[in-house]
């Protein structure tokens, strides 16, 4: 198992990286960006869509900038579930894969996590076995293999574990790149496509998140599907935040991951919920319709049905606290 | 005494000349002291003694054969193993640690095909790439191998078809990896892709292109690789029992998941022999392959086994890669180093057969088992391998530890376009096992009876035979039985835990050793040899070709030669790596290294004893018979100060001959029935265990925790427990991981969807409970120093134990394994829609109202236990053999006793007329040679 050759940048400030990718794009010189590396070297191991130039975050000082309410892209995930920010973000950064890759992974990682399916996250030779795949096609056009004849959408699944709960917390997030930066909800930055995934425009990258003051007066919990408490990815995801009040919840925000190719705000049925709050035959309710609004597909380890089915286990499980 | 005795005389030193010359002729030799940094020798310590040679160690089971040469120097005592200071330092050279000078690296060209016809290969791009020095394809090896002599289906790489995703296509040897991966994509393949087959039932059909070709040994047009039919006692009354259990299983294949990928590195040494060295598991099959590939003699090879990083069963096949690594090294005329990538080791497998076995199990109104009716279809992928043997595993590994009254098993393998399946811990008993274990299980419940009870009351004693002529020696089961009830609080438990919470209990019998030979004849050559070489500085190697895999049988051999010559292990060293050295050993599989391999070593060192012990004869005039070994010393034994260091003694006997040398040797005595196959799972001992598992099921989800297990084995005497309880606790975590994750799941096209550790779902840390190994010692005459293995029968109680409890927790049967979330949760819907429940927190808890049979048989338990001790302890030496609790006489033929009682390996059409039995269909084929339109 070979890693393609690369060639390694590393930048040590924000304005430097910018300029490192515009050259590249000038160039027209294909590159990826890399913090922690346990996602995408591990890709590389297996020759998914290699680039010849890796240009690494590690050196930007900035980026490791740590607060109660602003998580540089560098922070490891490791340090998140030690650190000062909403508790949260802190239980959920703890589930996340092992105590080795923790150390190691960071938040921009994983809310950039490359999406997973059973017929990409493979070596050379076992995708060569398949004729490729829509995702990394190696120039033959290939088909999806999940749900083959459609040829236009990818459906791989999103994984990452903080996203969902920094979408309740209604975080923000922040990127950079030749044009100039910009901030945008995180529920905005996830763009329907399991190639794309994301706004992110080529060179461009998120240089941090943030959280609003208002979030301290929430509560929350996230619930997570994984067969192993260790190294899996999870298989479904549930974060909800509240506040509580004397007659009921004033606000509650509910958000899944791993079940689709991004992360989802369910806005709607969170505020349906609302209305005629009534505890525990509420959250029955509100979770049968997480159930219902998120449709999973066959690419990943549990079948798709059961993973519908947990969500609404898991919703009813993450919102226990807006009752007990 | 304070310090022993010293074990350097004084000498003369007023003689002894200060300035470092010798006095000619007075040549001191030195200190003859030796053996790690106490100068002082022990005395025997009487308690570690056994009372039969007149010490303090008590014998519960009564004496053994090998209580003579009892030292008390490492026997029973906590050893680490004597290699593990290599490992833990890094110094151990596993596979892919080989680097020798001026190697190149070889890759292999891997089938993307299922089921392809090769129409030609073009390898000349390849060839020309700078940096290449050899390209190898089917058509430089054209002999077979495999590791059974019947079944030689394999070749170093495919010839006309390939068979399975990742099979060998053809192999490059260049300067760098890099280079050698890019030859692969060089090398140009044209093929004519076939129809695959992937449901193992499909291959029990005729096929257009059977996925190899018997010749006149086929099984029809079929892919049926091997049937077997087992037909004992009252097959046909069985069916008329009140209780009844019947299952429908699925058992999802299992890969061993060991640390280290396959590896080889072969070269053609100057003188034009080969050296091959490579992690293997039996390093003589691979010797022998090589031979017959390579048409090269024997002699001109030399297999060096490195450090294996965990095998499992998952490197006792010859394999291809060896073969291409000679092959390309000989073309080359360089080392050839091939290194595995982890998918590649999920694509040469060899792991669990994946199978669907049909388990009936009847129980008679007196709380016997009246039956065992098994049908085992497994899939064998694409190659046989140790299929032969698996097929009759699934079905004669449970017809013990219980008096059963009829069995009747038909089993088949069947050829399927997927990785070869092969041999892995618990070899092809761990399914069936499970089956008959849940099954008893069932019956139980219905019956209204303790479990626990029920296995008590219908075990085999010692000194038995098995229903199909298995000889039983030692057995330890109902201690095992006892003690896990015992510490687990089973009585305070069981059915008594709320929702969501239980406790189960599965039993385990496996075999310690293989009976037979798979290359030769018993009767004409041993299963073991060992040699042992003793020179001037007193030390003792041992020359033996078991090979250490991990499991400690270095540490047990030696542990054996220290324990007869009373030498610290740190005097033994074992030369176990090399052929060259080593005396022919059939290597690590089928539990039977210790029994075997320190049967043979304990022979070896009473050979060097009585050499050594004529010689402190000499020295010290008192007959051998009167002298006992101690730590380092020979003494007489009424007066330990007259005695002699173990350095003079060896001096002494060495003085005629020079080294010392001796050689010791096992065979299995003669044993077992005559019929067709009564070889297989005839072993010349059996473990025993008992395990108890405690689960917490989540029924909203389907997660299942193991929180606790005690985990009781009779490994006949723990020669080191340390290393007993480690393989203990080790079988508890692979079986865990195929009773709740583990497995090799094929996608909707046929691949192989997970061959990596990431989706492969080993059990991690967090999942593993705590495991309460409890070592039962049942005394085995046979073995040495009364051992039994403990590697593999540890393995297969936890599996069904943990089924049980998921019952004992929610009240749902499951048989499909693994249990993973997503399967028990459809389970539980399935229940929950049956009883009209809507929450499945309002399962119904089970419960356990003991019927008046509870009593009877908690009398029986009573009666046999006292039965048993009475047989152990020899007091009662008549014979048994299974039927004598359904009221036959053991010195009679049973047939003859009773109409009803058959003994057949010859189906009737009336025994496979049942049409929902699956292995059974194997038979609608006729074989080849017995059509007579063939002529």
């Amino acid at each position: 198992m070979k890693t393609p050759p690369f060639r390694l940048h590393r930048p040590t400030t924000i304005d430097e990286a910018v300029n490192l990718a515009a050259d590249l794009v000038k160039r027209k010189q294909g590159f990826d960006w890399v913090s922690g590396g346990t996602d995408l070297l591990a890709n590389y191991k297996w020759h998914i869509n290699t680039q010849p130039h890796v240009i690494s975050l590690a050196s930007i000082e900035e980026l490791t900038r740590h607060g109660a309410h602003h998580i540089g892209a560098m922070v490891r995930l490791h340090e998140l579930e030690h650190g000062p920010t909403h508790p949260l973000l802190r239980k959920a950064a703890g589930t996340i894969a092992s105590t080795l890759i923790r150390r190691s992974a960071t938040v921009g990682g994983n809310l950039c996590l490359d999406t997973r399916c059973f017929w990409f996250n493979q070596t050379e030779d076992w995708r060569r076995s398949i004729d490729w795949c829509h995702k990394c096609d190696c120039d033959t056009g290939a088909d999806c293999r999940v749900i083959p004849n459609q040829n236009t959408l990818c459906v791989a699944t999103y994984q990452g574990d903080l996203a969902p709960c920094l979408m309740v917390l209604d975080a923000t997030i922040h990127l950079a790149g030749p044009e100039g930066v910009r901030s945008m909800s995180i529920a905005d930055f996830y763009a329907l496509d399991g190639m794309t995934r994301n706004v992110l425009k080529t060179g461009e990258f998120v240089t941090h998140v943030s959280t609003p003051e208002e979030s301290n007066d929430l509560d929350g919990d996230y619930q997570k599907l994984s067969l192993r408490e260790s190294w899996d990815f999870p298989e479904a995801g549930v974060a909800a935040a509240w506040k509580r009040t004397d007659t009921g919840l004033s606000t509650l925000r509910i958000a899944t991951t791993a079940c689709e190719s991004i992360p989802r705000i369910h806005l709607e049925s969170a505020e349906a919920a609302l209305v005629d709050w009534n505890g525990e035959s509420t959250t029955i309710e509100v979770a049968e319709a997480i159930r219902r609004e998120v449709k999973p597909v066959n690419n990943t380890y549990f079948p798709p049905a059961y993973r519908r089915k947990m969500l609404r286990v898991l919703t009813k499980r993450a919102l226990k606290g807006t009752w007990m | 005494m304070s310090k022993g005795y010293r074990q350097a005389p004084s000498g003369s030193s007023d003689k002894k000349r200060k300035d470092g010359k010798r006095i000619a002729g007075k040549q001191d030799f030195g200190v003859p002291g030796s053996g790690g940094s106490n100068p002082y020798s022990e005395l025997q310590d009487i308690e570690r003694i056994p009372n039969s040679q007149g010490g303090q160690l008590e014998q519960p089971r009564g004496p053994h054969v090998h209580d003579p040469h009892i030292t008390g120097q490492t026997i029973g005592k906590a050893t680490p193993l004597v290699d593990s200071r290599w490992k833990v330092t890094g110094q151990a050279e596993y596979g892919d640690d080989i680097r020798l000078p001026n190697e190149l690296v070889g890759r292999i060209l891997r089938s993307p095909h299922h089921y392809a016809r090769i129409v030609s290969i073009d390898t000349s791009a390849a060839e020309a790439l700078p940096g290449v020095r050899a390209v190898s394809t089917g058509m430089d090896s054209v002999n077979r191998f495999g590791v059974l002599p019947v079944t030689k289906d394999e070749h170093a790489m495919a010839q006309d078809k390939v068979r399975h995703v990742g099979d060998l296509v053809a192999c490059v040897a260049a300067e760098s990896e890099e280079i050698a991966i890019e030859a692969l994509s060089y090398i140009h393949v044209d093929y004519e892709v076939m129809e695959s087959i992937h449901d193992m039932e499909d291959g029990l059909l005729d096929s257009e292109n059977p996925i190899h070709d018997r010749g006149k040994y086929h099984i029809g047009e079929s892919n049926v690789q091997k049937r077997v039919f087992q037909q004992f006692g009252h097959t046909d009354a069985m069916h008329d029992a009140p209780f009844q259990s019947k299952s429908d299983w699925t058992f999802a294949g299992l890969h061993h998941g060991f640390t280290e990928p396959h590896a080889v590195v072969a070269h053609w040494d100057p003188n034009g022999r080969l050296q091959l060295y490579t992690p293997q598991q039996v390093p003589h099959y691979v010797h022998r392959a090589l031979s017959s590939v390579l048409d090269v003699p024997m002699h001109q090879i030399n297999v060096i086994r490195t450090f294996v990083g965990g095998g499992f069963g998952g490197k006792s096949d010859p394999f291809p890669h060896e073969m291409c690594a000679a092959i390309l090294a000989k073309k080359s005329g360089r080392p050839v180093r091939i290194n595995f990538d982890r998918e590649e080791v999920y694509w040469i497998n060899r792991g669990r057969h994946p199978s669907r076995i049909q388990m009936e199990v009847y129980a008679d109104e007196k709380g016997r088992i009246a039956g065992i009716e098994t049908d085992a279809l497994i899939d064998g992928g694409a190659f046989a391998s140790f299929g032969h043997v698996t097929t009759y595993y699934n079905g004669v590994l449970h017809t013990s530890p219980y008096e059963i009254g009829g069995f009747h098993y038909t089993g088949a393998r069947v050829w399927t376009n997927k990785p070869a399946s092969g041999a892995m811990r618990g070899h092809g008993a761990v399914n069936s096992r499970c089956a008959v274990e849940v099954a008893i299980d069932d019956v139980c419940e219905q019956m209204g009876v303790d479990p626990m009870t029920f296995r008590l009351a219908n075990l085999l004693p010692p000194h038995c035979r098995t229903i199909t002529g298995f000889r039983i020696t030692s057995t330890g089961m109902r201690e095992c039985l006892d003690e896990v009830r015992k510490q687990s609080g089973w009585d305070d438990k069981f059915r008594k835990m709320p929702l969501g919470r239980g406790i189960g209990v599965g039993c385990g019998f496996f075999i310690s050793g293989s009976g037979l030979p798979i290359h030769w004849d018993p009767e004409n050559f041993p299963h073991a040899t060992v040699h042992l070489q003793c020179d001037m500085d007193g030390g003792v190697t041992v020359h033996t070709g078991a090979a250490d895999i991990g499991q400690g049988s270095d540490t047990a051999v030696a542990q054996a030669v220290s324990e007869v010559l009373a030498l610290p292990l740190d005097m033994i060293r074992i030369r176990s790596r090399e052929s060259d050295t080593a005396p022919v050993d059939l290597g690590s599989y089928s539990s039977r290294v210790t029994f075997m391999n320190c049967n043979a070593a304990i022979r070896a060192a009473i050979e060097l004893r009585e050499k050594v012990l004529n010689a402190a004869w000499e020295i010290i005039g008192y007959h051998p018979d009167s002298l006992v070994l101690g730590d380092r010393r020979i003494y007489y034994k009424r007066d330990p100060a007259i005695g002699v260091s173990w350095l003079q003694a060896v001096h002494k006997a060495q003085a005629d001959t020079g080294s010392l040398i001796a050689s010791g040797a096992y065979r299995t005595p003669p044993m077992g029935g005559v019929h067709k196959g009564a070889a297989a799972g005839l072993a010349p001992a059996y473990s025993f265990s008992a395990y108890v598992a405690e689960v917490e099921v989540d029924p909203e989800t389907g997660f299942v925790r193991v929180i606790k297990a005690w985990a009781a084995h009779d490994c006949g005497k723990a020669l080191n427990p340390l290393a007993v309880e480690g393989q203990i606790i080790g079988s508890c975590h692979m079986g865990m991981g195929q009773v709740l994750s583990e497995e090799m799941r094929y996608g909707r096209t046929g691949h192989l969807l997970n061959p990596d550790l990431l989706d492969y779902k080993i059990m991690s840390v967090h999942e593993m409970p705590e495991v309460v190994p409890i070592i039962v010692e049942s005394n085995d005459p046979e073995g040495p120093f009364g051992a039994k293995e403990a590697g593999e029968g540890p393995l297969l109680p936890i599996l069904p134990a943990v089924v049980n409890a998921i019952y004992d927790a929610i009240g749902v049967r499951v048989n499909e394994l693994p249990v993973s979330p997503d399967r028990l949760y459809s389970t539980i819907e399935k229940q929950c829609r049956k009883m009209g429940i809507k929450d499945p927190l309002d399962l119904p808890n089970p419960s356990f109202e003991p019927s008046a049979l509870q009593a009877d048989l908690e009398n029986r338990a009573k009666e046999h236990a006292h039965r048993d001790l009475q047989r152990d302890l020899l007091k009662d030496r008549s014979s048994y053999v299974n039927g004598v609790l359904f009221g036959f006489d053991p010195d009679r033929p049973l047939p003859e006793q009773s109409e009803g009682w058959r003994e057949s390996v010859t189906p009737t059409p009336e025994d496979l007329a049942d049409p929902k039995k699956r292995a059974a269909r194997a038979w609608s084929h006729v074989e080849r040679r017995k059509r007579r339109d063939d002529a």
